[in-house]
């Protein structure tokens, strides 16, 4: 992710501010007078399993060389696969105590020191609970599988839920009398922001078991509310054409803004074990509110045989830069898709759609909840993690050479899952 | 003529054999020089006499505490005539050898020794919970575990949670149980220590690393054999406990045995009811806010019951057979579920189920005058487990209802029955070569077919079929061969263990996958496998000895971890068996008679350890883990003063660290120590006796026990944050995580007082007296302070 990009109307000095000497759960003291340093804040995930024990550590400078991330400073809990960072904060949608599904907002403090702060609780047996979007300081939305057909309000400051948007009517203006139809939401795998408009998936689900709403879609498009904020109404329905099933939701939302404020969105596919089919990458463009027509990414047109996807997306000056599988994908505990090296780094071009092979760096596994790519001090850093562990940490990618170079490797504390720059008051 | 007496120097398989099994009760056998049964011989205990049978095995009931004379005779035989002492709450076994040749009396000071006693001085080390002592205290079998040295039962919740054991840093399925040598499996959640009252048992045999072979298992770490009691003549008990959380405990058992000793028969009946409404700290959700707000509340959807019977007769004493013995036990338990793994939801109607009718049959022989001895054991029974989870809505912690539009509370709706058709059949053979070498042969026979259905379940890709009504099976077959030989009058004993296992499995891998299942996902697999442990025990005087063992041995995954529970617990296929290097030394002593002092240290080097991680929330799924190396320590010490006094003590230590790590990733976790897994505990405990408090024949026992168990970790920490000091025992571990169980105390304390009529016991139990936040599994919490009574009463008794 971009922190500074501004691309959804975030404010970065209000946000800093916000951030000045908040050691409690009532909200941040601002304190404009103080001067304020930045920490850079590293995760690491120890454990593949799914509790997603793991370690953040707060860094004064950006760290290089080897790096230990479970020292006696790091923050050791759960749910640390990765994290959606807004601005100067750090959310998780994962308690650190328990994994339970919500919003959790990291702690950090001017020692350094990281802690679990005020959590959002929702449905905790409802994967997509706790799928958040921000619209400034003092607004953002999120879904909670105890209310599929409502998007939740939230205050971001005080991390508090202040009342929800029932859109029970736009789910129902299609397939309310399908009986293949057992479980519907709103919101419930992507919740996006752009030019005063709210976008949320529509989940239409064959299942009501476990794993409802993911990759048991009853059509083969996938439909978007486009629900406008200034007055909580919905305005219309779009629709992403034959893919089967939006992001896998999880702190890595899978989607991006381009600089020029094109919304880039990742779809997973048909495939019923998530391994993908029909994937793509589509633009909403900067300006508009409907999926552009003539433009998409597909997987199939990219790669051979066998189910393949899109797992993350990283759009900067016309360019996109993602991860693309090397093998068909394949599930299940000894599959390939989470944790075999089989995930390359890509450069393509938005424009011509061309993609060259980033330079550099090994072939990768999954990021999973983490992003592939994020922007830091300018500088844009690749999550870079293999199977033997001999890469884990972050490269730096040069895009004049198409090339990236290590910049950091974690020796100590799990499989990498995030880095985020924030600023803290002395 | 020269008569020897001397106690049984502890030939294990020979304690098998020994009836009589309450705590007034005189039995032995009576040998010639050569080691053959005296048939016939007379052996009177002041009053009390009886005849020795063919085998030479005598047994007197109803002899009272205190001295009595002791005399023995038998045709060409001159009469013995010693004294012996009869100790309150304990069994004298004798071995008795009389010689045509000597016409002295020796006078040889006899000591009687319990078979609790007898089983806590094997070569195999057992660690011997004798809960007979115990029976009339209002406490729990686990509780009395835990006192135990090196034992740590881990139990989520109350009354009825399931426990698991760790002996030696050990847990999960590398605990085999045993009921009197049989694998429980086959039994479920029906007959296990937390579930059953003290009065069923009469001891827990705890073995720690290597099993004798008559444990025909293929544990790592231990096993865990319960020996019930046995009911000699016409006994018939009763008792009733009840306790806080509304606690309801009751149980009858009833036997008679005809004078003739040709036929006894009894039965058991338990019952066991508690709500579990205790308060735990959660976190409540505010509706308005959606924060969570951290209070203690009350457990509403918690209960355990369950209810166990068992009615056997026995055909005994006969030329065909010892014993054969009929049995059909059945129980019926339900579980309520508040939480999932970690208590970050209430559940106000998820239902788990559990109930079988198990007949079984054993027949015990001896043959060749005694020297072959020949125990069978033959059961088959349905398990059905289910669990119900159909709710549409949910629970907040307040208990309030709100509805919602698809099943199920958890992430799991279910309405599945499965059963589990289960055949067991175990064959023990021992042979006396000579009296100082016997050769011993068990062979335990284990198959389950598993089905069911649940029309909540998973269905076959694009097809109607219910995943579970896909039968998977599970099989195997362990057979072990020991060699036992005594050498230095018996100071020296060697015992010499081989072991081959062979399992076999099928079923379904993926069914906790909710979007299809393919036949690409149906699973079968086998193996076989080599153990061998061997065994030394060196008596270094007739109260110091000293005992070592190894042991190189695997674990085949269980069917539970093969298959998974269905309910959090999901399958897998892949697991590999554990293997390990198991080694053991110990050293016990008694001190002036009243201080008994034991210390014993274990070195283990596991590979392939299977632990059970969570996967998928809620889910959890058995793995082949770290490899796990390491050594420990417990002391434990005992000591008898101001004649009414008993203290107790005991500390385990234990030092298990993963190794061979090789992934750059995960290299810094090489030395860390094994998570989850506590490194220090300790227990103390102080009792008294007094007699004739109110009247001349009433006793009281008062007893308080505490109990500290150290902080660990529920994930991996680095051995350089770790806490200082010696062994690691001050301060905390140098980490910022939520994750670390903090230090927990726990303090019991309680009393029994017995009416002068000898019939009725009182007692009475405060448990967790400082009502101390108390966690296991993961951090569930356990009950606060909790009050206890019981009541016994025993109806008839005689011989």
């Amino acid at each position: 992710m971009k922190p500074l990009k501004l691309k959804t109307g975030i404010i970065a000095l209000t946000i800093g501010v916000l951030f000045a000497g908040c050691s409690d759960n009532d909200g941040p003291t601002p304190d404009p007078d103080e001067s304020q340093e930045s920490k850079y804040v590293l995760i690491t995930m120890s454990d593949n399993v799914n509790t997603k024990p793991g370690y953040a550590t707060a860094f004064d400078e950006l760290p290089s060389g080897n790096v230990i991330n479970n020292g006696n400073n790091s923050l050791q809990g759960l749910g640390f696969g990765g994290w959606r960072p807004y601005g100067n904060w750090l959310f998780k949608m994962f308690s650190t105590d328990a994994n339970a599904l919500g919003i959790e907002r990291l702690e950090v403090n001017a020692d350094g020191k990281v802690t679990p702060g005020q959590f959002i609780a929702g449905d905790n047996t409802t994967n997509g609970t706790g799928n958040f979007v921000i619209v400034d300081e003092t607004k953002g939305y999120y879904w909670d599988g105890a209310s599929p057909l409502k998007i939740q309000v939230f205050n971001p400051t005080t991390l508090s839920r202040t009342g929800d948007i029932d859109l029970a009517e736009a789910v129902n203006e299609r397939g309310a009398d399908e009986p293949e139809i057992l479980y519907r939401a709103i919101g419930q795998k992507f919740l996006s922001v752009k030019n005063g408009k709210l976008f949320a998936n529509i989940t239409y689900a064959t299942s009501d078991g476990t794993q409802k709403g993911f990759w048991d879609d009853f059509y083969p498009d996938v439909y978007i509310a486009v629900i406008d904020i200034a007055t909580s109404k919905h305005e219309k329905t779009i629709k992403i054409k034959d893919t089967g099933a939006i992001t896998y939701i999880n702190d890595n939302n899978m989607y991006d803004f381009d600089t020029n404020g094109d919304l880039y969105i990742v779809t997973q596919g048909v495939h019923p074990r998530g391994t993908g089919g029909k994937s793509k990458i589509v633009r909403i463009k900067a300006n508009e509110t409907d999926i552009d027509s003539d433009w998409s990414l597909d997987m199939d047109a990219i790669t051979g045989e066998g189910p393949r996807k899109f797992v993350s997306v990283f759009a900067k000056d016309g360019k996109i830069i993602t991860l693309i599988p090397n093998a068909s994908l394949t599930g299940g505990p000894t599959g390939n898709i989470n944790f075999e090296d089989v995930w390359e780094y890509f450069s393509i071009d938005i424009a011509s759609k061309e993609r060259t092979k980033i330079g550099g760096v090994p072939v990768v596994t999954n990021p999973g909840a983490a992003f592939c790519a994020i922007e830091i001090d300018n500088k844009i850093l690749l999550r870079v993690n293999t199977k033997d562990g001999s890469s884990n940490g972050y490269f730096e990618y040069n895009p004049s050479t198409n090339s990236a170079t290590e910049l950091f490797k974690v020796t100590s504390g799990g499989s990498v899952s995030g880095l985020h720059k924030v600023k803290v008051g002395n | 003529m020269r008569y020897k007496i001397y106690m049984l120097s502890v030939l294990f398989f020979l304690s098998k054999f020994i009836l009589a099994q309450t705590t007034d009760v005189v039995t032995g056998y009576v040998h010639n020089e050569d080691g053959i049964p005296l048939g016939d011989a007379t052996v009177q205990v002041g009053n009390y006499g009886t005849t020795a049978l063919s085998n030479g095995y005598f047994s007197l009931k109803n002899i009272p505490t205190g001295k009595h004379i002791l005399v023995v005779s038998a045709v060409g035989y001159t009469a013995f005539q010693d004294t012996i002492v009869k100790l309150a709450q304990e069994n004298l076994a004798l071995q008795i050898r009389l010689s045509k040749d000597d016409k002295v009396l020796q006078e040889v000071t006899v000591l009687g020794k319990s078979e609790t006693q007898q089983a806590k001085e094997q070569t195999v080390r057992a660690v011997v919970v004798d809960t007979r002592a115990v029976s009339t205290q209002a406490t729990t079998l686990t509780d009395l575990m835990n006192r135990s040295t090196g034992v740590r039962i881990r139990q989520n919740g109350g009354l009825g949670g399931r426990p698991e054991i760790s002996i030696n840093g050990f847990q999960g399925k590398a605990i085999k149980y045993f009921k009197d040598g049989i694998p429980l499996d086959y039994m479920g959640d029906g007959y296990n220590i937390a579930s059953l009252p003290l009065e069923a048992l009469e001891r827990i045999e705890v073995y720690k690393g290597v099993l004798p072979v008559s444990l025909g298992a293929d544990a790592l770490g231990g096993a865990v054999n319960l020996v019930s009691a046995k009911r000699r003549g016409s006994h018939m008990h009763t008792f009733y406990e009840i306790g806080s959380f509304n606690t309801h405990r009751l149980g009858v058992t009833a036997a008679h045995e005809t004078k003739d000793q040709k036929w006894s028969y009894g039965t058991e009946l338990f019952f066991n009811h508690s709500d579990n409404d205790y308060n735990a700290f959660v976190g409540v959700r505010n509706p308005n806010t959606a924060n969570l707000e951290y209070m203690d509340m009350r457990m509403f959807h918690n209960a355990f019951q369950h209810s166990y019977g068992e009615a056997y007769v026995n055909i005994q004493n006969r030329n065909w057979a010892d014993e054969l013995r009929l049995s059909v036990a059945a129980f019926a338990l339900e579980r309520e579920q508040q939480h999932p793994a970690l208590m970050t939801d209430p559940y106000g109607a998820i239902l788990g189920k559990q109930q079988t009718v198990a007949p079984s049959l054993r027949y015990k022989k001896k043959l060749l005058d005694g020297r072959l001895s020949i125990d069978q054991f033959a059961s088959y029974n349905n398990l059905q487990t289910r669990r119900i989870d159909t709710l549409m809505g949910s629970y907040d912690w307040y208990g309030e209802f709100t509805p919602k539009t698809t099943p199920g509370e958890s992430r799991l709706p279910s309405l599945s029955k499965i059963h589990e058709r289960q055949t067991v059949l175990r064959t023990n053979i021992g042979y006396q070569i000579n009296s100082s070498t016997s050769l011993g042969f068990n062979y335990i026979f284990t198959d389950v077919r598993r089905d069911g259905e649940d029309p909540y379940g998973q269905r076959l890709q694009d097809t109607d079929i219910d995943v579970l009504s896909l039968e998977s099976t599970y099989q195997k077959q362990i057979y072990g061969l020991s060699l036992d030989k005594y050498w230095l009058d018996e100071k020296l004993h060697n015992q010499l263990m081989g072991k081959f296992y062979h399992y076999s499995a099928s079923g379904i891998q993926n069914t906790w996958f909710s979007t299809g299942v393919t036949e690409a996902d149906k699973r079968r697999l086998s193996g076989n496998y080599w153990g061998i442990a061997e065994a030394l025990r060196y008596r270094l005087t007739p109260s110091a000895f000293i005992r070592g063992s190894l042991e190189y041995t695997y674990r085949l995954p269980e069917r539970e971890e093969l298959f998974g529970n269905n309910i959090f617990v999901v399958p897998n296929f892949e697991l590999n068996p554990e293997k390990s290097f198991n080694a053991s030394l110990g050293y016990q002593q008694v001190i002036g008679g009243r201080l008994t002092v034991e210390a014993n240290g274990f070195y283990r080097r596991t590979k392939g350890l299977i632990l059970l991680v969570p996967i998928q929330a809620p889910n959890a799924q058995y793995q082949n883990q770290e490899n796990v190396k390491g050594f420990g320590f417990d002391l434990d010490l005992n000591y008898h003063f101001a004649t009414h006094y008993t203290l107790s003590g005991n500390a385990t230590w234990q030092n298990l660290r993963l190794f061979g790590i090789t992934d750059e990733t995960d290299r810094w976790k090489n030395n860390a120590r094994l998570r989850n897994t506590p490194y220090f505990f300790a227990n103390a405990g102080i009792q008294s006796n007094h007699s004739a408090i109110l009247s001349q024949n009433d006793n009281l026992k008062v007893f308080v026990h505490y109990n500290f168990l150290r902080e660990f970790y529920l994930e991996t920490i680095r051995k350089d944050l770790e806490p200082g000091g010696f062994l690691g025992l001050s301060g905390q571990a140098n980490i910022n995580s939520n994750l670390r169980i903090p230090n927990q105390h726990l303090l019991n304390a309680g009393f029994t007082y017995k009416l002068p009529s000898g019939d009725v016991n009182i007692g009475a139990e405060i448990r967790n007296m400082l009502n101390k936040n108390l966690y296991d599994y993961y951090r569930v919490q356990r009950p606060g302070r909790s009050f206890h009574l019981k009541l016994s009463y025993t109806l008839a008794k005689g011989g």
